[in-house]
C-alpha cells in the first residue's frame, strides 16, 4: 500500500508540474480563499505557541473582525444580508467553522451542517458544498500549507536578518515535514477517513495539488533553485518521506508520535545518502571509464596501432 | 391533433410592467401596454388589468388564481393516481431525486408549498427519520465501551440527541389538503406534520422560520411567480434552501417531439378517462408549454434574491431541479 502511494505521488509530483513550475512565489496560487483564511492563519499563529489549526473559539473572533472590503463581485441586487463577502469566502468561513465538529461527527456532512449552525446559518446550507465531505477535507489541507508557508517564510526572514542560524538542508527538511504534521495532530483520530476521501477519484487533482504545492514551498524555502533532474528527483523524494510518514503517524500509539519523527530522521537520512551514494557513484563510474580509456591508448601505443608511417 | 393545437393562435398577452405601476386610466401607462390588447380589460383597477396566461389562454389576473383552484378541486381525489398514469410512476423517482439532491439533516423545518398530497413532506420525513436512525445507532457503537475520560466528560451534560425534523405542508386547495391528510392517516405518520392553507404569494408565516422550502410541480400554476419568489426569501431562515420542481424544457429534438405529441395527444385522453376531466389535464399540458425554461427561471431566481442557484434536467429535461441560498 506504501509502495503503491509512494509511486502514486511520484507520479502526482511529476504531473503537477504545470502548477507548480508556474509557481516563484507561493502566496500567488490560492488567490481568493488564500485571503479568507490569511487572517485566520495569521491569528493562528498569534494566539498559539504550538502550530496547531486554530483553537474552536476562532472563529468568533473572525467574525467580529469582519467586515471586508465590499469585494461582492457575486452580487445580485446590490444588497446583501450579508457582510459583504463574496461566497467563496461565506464557504470558507463555514468549513473552517465545521473543522471544530470534525471529532464528534468525522469528516461528513454533518460536521459542514453543524458549522454552519454556529455562524447562525440554517444547516440546510450545507447543501452548497457540491462535494460535501471532501470540500471539508480540502479546505482543511489548504489551510495547513498555508500556514506551514507562512511559517516557514517568517522563520526565512529572521535568518535573513541574521537572527536565527541557517539550517542544513537535512534539518530543515525534518522540521518543515514535522511542523506540518503536527497539524494534524487534532483530527489524528478521524485523519485515516480524511485520507481515504482524498484518494477518491474525483478528489485526486486537487489533493495532488495541494500535495506538490506543499512539498514544493518546502524545497523553495529550503533553498532549492535547481533546473534540472535534480528538481523532479527532489520533489519526489519528499513526497515519498512525507506520505509514508503520515501513514506511520496515523497508526502511531507513543507519546508526542515519538516513533513517528524517529522514522522521519531515519528517511530524511536515507535519501540524504542516497544523493551521497548517486554522487559518488558517478564520480567513481566517471574515474573508471577514464581509467579504462586511458588503458586503451596505452595498449594502442604499445602494439603500435597508433603509429603513422 | 398535435398539429393543430401548435397552430393555436397565442394571444398570449405577457405584459410585465414591474417598474411602472400605472392604473389603466393612466395615458401613460396605457402607451406602455403592446398592441395585442384585446383580451385586456380596461377600467377596473390595477389587477384586472392586467391579464396573464392560463394554458394557452390569456385571462385576467384575477381570474387565474380562480381557475386554478377549481381545476385542482376538480382533480384532487385522482391526483396521484392520475400522477402515476400519465408519468408511468416516474414521477416517484423525481420526488425521490429531489430529497436526494437536498439531503436534509435531522432536525430541519421544511415548507411544502403547493405541496398538495404531501408527496414530498412524506419523503422528507422518512428521509430524515432514517437519517436520523442511523445517527442514534452510531451513537450507540461508540458509547459501548467509552473511556474513563468519555464517562467523565458524560457527567452533568446529556449528550445531544438529534433533533427531530417537521414538515408544513402549505396548499392553496383545501381539497388537496383534505386528500393529503387521509394519505397521512393511511401511511401512520401522525407527528411532525401540519397542514396549512395558504397563497404562495402570500405566506401566512412570519420571517425567518423555515430551513427548507420546496414547491413541487405547483409553481407553473402561480400567477406571480417573482412575488411567489421573494416571499420564499421571506419565510426561509439565513442559509435556507429554496428547491424548486417542475416541468421544464426538453433540449433533444427529438425527445421534444415525442414529449410534445405524448402530452398533447394522450394525457388529456388519460384525464377523461381516469378522472372524467379532459380539460383541466388541458390546462396541465398547456401550463407547461408556457412556463419559462431552465436558465430564464434560474434568472429569475437569482433576482429575487437567492445566492448559488443551480438546476439539475432531469429525464432528459422533462423535469428540472432548480436549487438557490438565501445566504
Amino acid at each position: 500500500m506504501a509502495a503503491l502511494i509512494r509511486s502514486l505521488r511520484a507520479v502526482r509530483s511529476l504531473r503537477g508540474l504545470g502548477s507548480v513550475v508556474a509557481t516563484t512565489c507561493p502566496a500567488s496560487l490560492y488567490g481568493g480563499l488564500r485571503r479568507g483564511f490569511h487572517r485566520a492563519a495569521l491569528l493562528a499563529s498569534d494566539s498559539k505557541s504550538d502550530q496547531t489549526v486554530p483553537p474552536p473559539s476562532h472563529h468568533e473572533h473572525y467574525q467580529h473582525e469582519d467586515p471586508w472590503p465590499n469585494t461582492s463581485y457575486q452580487d445580485q441586487s446590490g444588497e446583501q444580508a450579508e457582510d459583504y463577502e463574496t461566497e467563496d469566502q461565506l464557504q470558507a468561513r463555514i468549513l473552517t467553522a465545521a473543522l471544530e465538529f470534525v471529532p464528534q461527527h468525522g469528516w461528513t456532512v454533518e460536521a459542514i451542517a453543524a458549522g454552519a449552525e454556529t455562524l447562525g446559518l440554517s444547516a440546510a446550507s450545507a447543501g452548497m458544498f457540491d462535494n460535501g465531505a471532501g470540500d471539508l477535507v480540502l479546505h482543511f489541507v489548504g489551510q495547513c500549507n498555508v500556514q506551514l508557508t507562512e511559517i516557514l517564510a517568517e522563520e526565512h526572514n529572521q535568518v535573513q536578518l541574521g537572527q536565527a542560524e541557517k539550517k542544513k538542508t537535512a534539518d530543515f527538511l525534518r522540521h518543515a515535514v514535522e511542523t506540518r504534521l503536527r497539524m494534524l495532530v487534532p483530527y489524528i483520530d478521524t485523519w485515516p477517513q480524511a485520507m481515504s476521501l482524498l484518494l477518491l477519484p474525483h478528489n485526486i487533482p486537487e489533493s495532488l495539488k495541494h500535495l506538490s504545492t506543499l512539498v514544493d514551498d518546502i524545497w523553495y524555502y529550503a533553498g532549492d533553485r535547481s533546473t534540472d533532474m535534480s528538481w523532479y528527483t527532489r520533489r519526489a523524494a519528499l513526497t515519498g518521506i512525507y506520505n509514508t510518514t503520515e501513514l506511520v503517524m496515523v497508526q502511531d500509539s507513543s507519546p508526542d508520535f515519538e516513533e513517528t519523527w524517529v522514522f522521519l530522521d531515519n528517511r530524511i537520512r536515507d535519501v540524504v545518502n542516497m544523493a551521497n551514494t548517486a554522487k559518488q557513484v558517478q564520480a567513481t563510474g566517471e574515474a573508471v571509464v577514464q581509467g579504462l580509456m586511458g588503458a586503451a591508448v596505452t595498449l594502442k601505443n604499445i602494439t603500435g596501432v597508433n603509429q603513422r608511417r | 391533433m398535435a398539429a393543430s393545437f401548435k397552430e393555436l393562435p397565442r394571444r398570449i398577452v405577457q405584459i410585465r410592467n414591474r417598474s411602472a405601476r400605472f392604473g389603466p386610466r393612466n395615458p401613460l401607462g396605457n402607451s406602455t401596454f403592446r398592441t395585442e390588447v384585446s383580451a385586456y380589460r380596461c377600467c377596473s383597477g390595477a389587477a384586472a388589468g392586467r391579464s396573464t396566461h392560463f394554458g394557452f389562454e390569456s385571462v385576467p389576473e384575477g381570474e387565474k388564481a380562480e381557475r386554478v383552484y377549481k381545476v385542482f378541486e376538480s382533480v384532487a381525489q385522482k391526483y396521484d393516481v392520475m400522477n402515476d398514469a400519465m408519468s408511468l410512476g416516474i414521477h416517484r423517482l423525481w420526488k425521490d431525486s429531489l430529497l436526494r439532491l437536498m439531503n436534509p439533516q435531522p432536525g430541519l423545518k421544511l415548507l411544502d408549498t403547493a405541496g398538495g398530497t404531501g408527496d414530498i413532506s412524506f419523503r422528507f420525513l422518512e428521509y430524515t427519520r432514517s437519517v436520523r436512525e442511523g445517527q442514534l445507532r452510531h451513537r450507540a457503537r461508540a458509547n459501548q465501551t467509552p473511556s474513563w475520560q468519555e464517562i467523565a466528560a458524560g457527567y452533568g451534560s446529556e449528550g445531544e440527541e438529534p433533533a427531530e425534523s417537521r414538515a408544513v405542508v402549505c396548499d392553496i386547495n383545501k381539497e388537496m389538503l383534505k386528500v393529503g391528510k387521509e394519505r397521512a392517516e393511511t401511511a401512520g405518520i401522525t407527528t411532525g406534520l401540519s397542514w396549512v392553507v395558504g397563497d404562495a404569494e402570500e405566506l401566512p408565516f412570519n420571517d425567518d422560520q423555515f430551513d427548507v422550502y420546496t414547491i413541487a410541480f405547483g409553481i407553473r400554476n402561480v400567477t406571480h411567480i417573482e412575488q411567489a419568489l421573494q416571499e420564499a426569501l421571506r419565510v426561509l431562515k439565513p442559509g435556507g434552501r429554496f428547491m424548486c420542481l417542475e416541468f421544464s424544457k426538453v433540449s433533444n429534438p427529438l425527445l421534444s417531439r415525442l414529449y410534445d405529441a405524448y402530452s398533447f395527444q394522450m394525457i388529456p385522453v388519460l384525464g377523461e378517462v381516469i378522472a372524467g376531466d379532459w380539460k383541466s389535464y388541458q390546462y396541465l399540458v398547456e401550463s407547461i408549454r408556457r412556463f419559462p425554461d431552465q436558465e430564464t427561471f434560474k434568472e429569475m431566481i437569482e433576482e429575487a434574491g437567492f445566492f448559488r442557484v443551480q438546476y439539475v434536467n432531469l429525464t432528459g429535461g422533462v423535469v428540472a431541479i432548480h436549487s438557490g441560498f438565501k445566504l
